[in-house]
């Protein structure tokens, strides 16, 4: 999963302008999103979170 | 679902909500109509179904902003690329059975944005079909 912020001026998928959320989306269509600035890419979030591995998830 | 004034639809081209900017939506659905017929006694002509061709045509209004219309529709257009697109009657109301959404994987065969002094800027841009599951409506 990764987290995105919706940056442009209109809603992108059933996320509103400046709302943050995860998701897998296709690369392609990533790609295309964030090349028109509808959503910028935020780091990865981790499923072990709670594991403590704070450092790792500070490198991406 | 009762009669309704489409005020409050829902136009999503390759995930982006582009409904404010769209002003209408014709969706089509034709099939050949191929002849079959031969020789018979009351001259009638008999047809089988043949390929189905499907379309949504949207008029768009210009706009150029970031993650707007055109920054939306022509680099898809540019790369030929296939994109979803989504409508829906309600788009304030979740996809359902009586709000069911057209979708499509599709791809623009032209792009041709105008303007005239003094008029609102839009155009249409046409979605076809690009692949054999072609339009079809989500209740989910």
């Amino acid at each position: 999963m990764t987290r995105y912020t919706v940056t442009g001026p209109v809603a992108f998928g059933d996320w509103q302008p400046g709302e943050e959320f995860e998701a897998d989306l296709d690369p392609e269509l990533e790609a295309r999103a964030l090349e028109r600035g509808s959503i910028s890419k935020g780091k990865h979030t981790r499923k072990k979170e709670e594991n403590g591995d704070a450092e790792a998830d500070r490198a991406n | 679902m009762p009669k309704r004034i489409a005020l409050t639809d829902s136009v999503k081209i390759d995930t982006t909500d582009l409904s404010d900017f769209a002003r209408q939506v014709q969706f089509t659905s034709s099939d050949a109509q191929v002849d079959v017929s031969g020789f018979n006694p009351t001259g009638v002509n008999e047809y089988l179904s043949g390929p189905r061709t499907q379309s949504v045509t949207v008029d768009f209004y210009g706009s150029y902003g970031t993650g707007e219309v055109h920054q939306t529709l022509w680099p898809i257009y540019k790369a030929r690329t296939t994109h979803a697109f989504a409508w829906r009657p309600d788009g304030s109301t979740a996809v359902g059975v009586n709000n069911p959404e057209l979708r499509a994987n599709v791809k623009i065969y032209d792009y041709g944005p105008g303007a005239q002094r003094g008029s609102e800027d839009s155009f249409q841009v046409t979605f076809m079909s690009a692949d054999s599951a072609g339009f079809d409506w989500f209740t989910t």
